[in-house]
């Protein structure tokens, strides 16, 4: 694929996740504890080989986005930011034991769902620790906190789980 | 040289995710003051149009909900237009006796007041004499609207009464923000208060052309100066973070006496909001042993959950009270005697 598809393909991909998270998702919460960070399918399912500078500024300006919509400041793009540089590190521990293959990606169906599974749950609940704590800016709630943190893990990896069911080839695509 | 360029690209994930952060950080530490441009915040066109577009396609979805808060608005609202039938029901004139042909002399409780006003010469018309006016009550009395409580003035010019719609509105977050459809255009400024039918909303953070960002009730750095309506003790509303429902009413002292149900609405006291608009009810209470004042949690008068409709008031005299006031706060120039003694400034 060239540079030129490439780069639509994402600024797409960057459209639709940034669209639904603010007009569909970002309404709907679980228990009126949880939140749904829908939005962060777009980095976590960026391509494996994405140079780190690159996933750095993406995840800065997906969260900057959900910044002027939720008015939250800076805070989205704190965590984002914090997503998109922990990733990375979480890819190299979870390497499989001969390394990944030119055509593997962040997909449920190739990688397997203990991979996934362990993927999708240590960034999320990172960035879910993260976001929550930084926005009370102190530990005085610890518990009502942790309870947010928890519901809203379990939506949004459900949420993007389902996101990779739907969307994501069965198949190894032959690029 | 080499070496620093190698240097540069070894560690730039490292150097630019400490630049990233530092700059999200520093965006969100000074997210709440009122200096910060209004790019970054949902009062900026494009984010504004955003939300706006999909209230409009949300709101097809919740007609019901909407339509019965108007009923319930409207219900209250004919209220208190057709009061019911026996308030006020006073004769206008009492039998006093009889004259001497045996009919009865009814004596006027009170005059007319049509007449009464068209017997005062009014001054700018002093050459033409008297003139009858038509309908004196709708000169005398600007329209007026019953916020929270309190009656606010709907058609002076000076100090106008805007209606919004929400278009966005958190309540989950520690500080919470609410996006409105109205901005500079319809003479929204920073720093107004906002007014629902129930009661205290908030305050403008931002505004742009058409939208404005404002500072709900449920923000950790809002404060409201308040009083209890039964008594006049002042006191200041914080949320502490925790249910969108209550908040915290602090500074009264432990040796008042408190009822539950009690009303708190607002004091006039920091030029944000107009006296007397509610702010909730007193639900419980309770003294603890290592503070000077009661601990009172607070209803709140308004439902944050189901908020549609509000209005950006302007308080009467802001700008020269603030003025005065920060004036008298900062250090004095020179020991000029005040001819009126200042009040203490609450904050």
């Amino acid at each position: 694929m060239s540079v030129l598809g490439v780069l639509v393909r994402q600024l797409l991909r960057f459209g639709v996740y940034a669209g639904i998270q603010v007009f569909i998702v970002g309404q709907l919460s679980l228990f009126g504890l949880g939140w749904c960070f829908l939005y962060l399918g777009f980095i976590l399912f960026l391509p494996l080989r994405t140079p780190i500078a690159l996933q750095l500024l993406l995840g800065f300006a997906m969260g900057l986005a959900m910044d002027i919509s939720y008015d939250t400041g800076g805070l989205h793009a704190a965590a984002a930011v914090l997503l998109a540089y922990l990733r990375p590190w979480v890819l190299r521990l979870l390497t499989p034991r001969d390394g990944y293959d030119a055509q593997d990606a962040v997909n449920v169906h190739q990688m397997g769902w203990q991979w996934f599974g362990v993927y999708l749950l240590l960034l999320v609940g990172l960035h879910h620790l993260a976001y929550f704590f930084l926005e009370l800016g102190s530990f005085q709630h610890p518990l009502l906190t942790l309870a947010r943190v928890g519901v809203s893990i379990l939506f949004t990896s459900t949420a993007l789980l389902i996101v990779q069911l739907l969307f994501f080839p069965v198949r190894r695509v032959r690029s | 040289m080499r070496n620093l360029i190698a240097f540069l690209l070894r560690f730039q994930g490292v150097m630019l995710f400490v630049l990233l952060e530092v700059v999200s950080l520093f965006l969100f530490v000074t997210n709440s003051s009122y200096q910060r441009a209004a790019f970054f915040n949902s009062a900026n066109t494009y984010a504004g149009a955003m939300l706006a577009r999909r209230t409009q396609v949300a709101d097809y979805f919740r007609l019901d909900e909407l339509n019965h808060q108007l009923l319930v608005d409207n219900a209250q609202l004919r209220q208190q237009l057709y009061p019911p039938d026996f308030m006020r029901r006073e004769a206008d004139s009492l039998p006093v006796g009889r004259d001497t042909l045996g009919h009865i002399v009814y004596r006027h409780l009170r005059p007319d007041p049509s007449q009464a006003l068209a017997g005062v010469p009014l001054p700018g018309l002093a050459g033409e004499g008297t003139v009858k006016l038509k309908k004196p009550s709708a000169l005398v009395r600007p329209d007026t609207l019953l916020l929270g409580g309190a009656k606010q003035a709907t058609r002076d010019a000076e100090y106008p009464l805007v209606a919004a719609r929400v278009l966005n509105n958190s309540l989950r977050a520690v500080d919470n923000y609410l996006t409105l459809n109205v901005g500079t255009a319809d003479g929204v400024q920073p720093g107004l208060g906002v007014l629902s039918a129930g009661g205290v909303v908030g305050q403008v953070k931002a505004a742009s052309e058409h939208y404005a960002t404002v500072f709900s009730l449920l923000h950790s750095k809002m404060a409201v100066a308040a009083k209890i309506k039964r008594d006049g003790t002042f006191g200041s509303v914080k949320w502490p973070g925790d249910n969108y429902s209550h908040a915290l009413l602090d500074y009264i002292p432990r040796q008042n006496r408190l009822v539950r149900g009690d009303s708190v609405v607002t004091s006039g006291y920091n030029a944000v909001f107009p006296e007397g608009v509610l702010v909730g009810t007193v639900e419980s209470f309770v003294k603890e042993p290592d503070k000077n004042f009661w601990t009172v949690r607070l209803r709140l008068a308004v439902d944050f959950s189901r908020l549609t409709y509000v209005y950006v008031v302007h308080n009467r005299p802001p700008t020269e009270r603030d003025s005065l006031e920060t004036a008298l706060t900062a250090p004095e120039p020179a020991p000029v005697k005040p001819l009126i003694k200042p009040r203490m400034p609450r904050r």
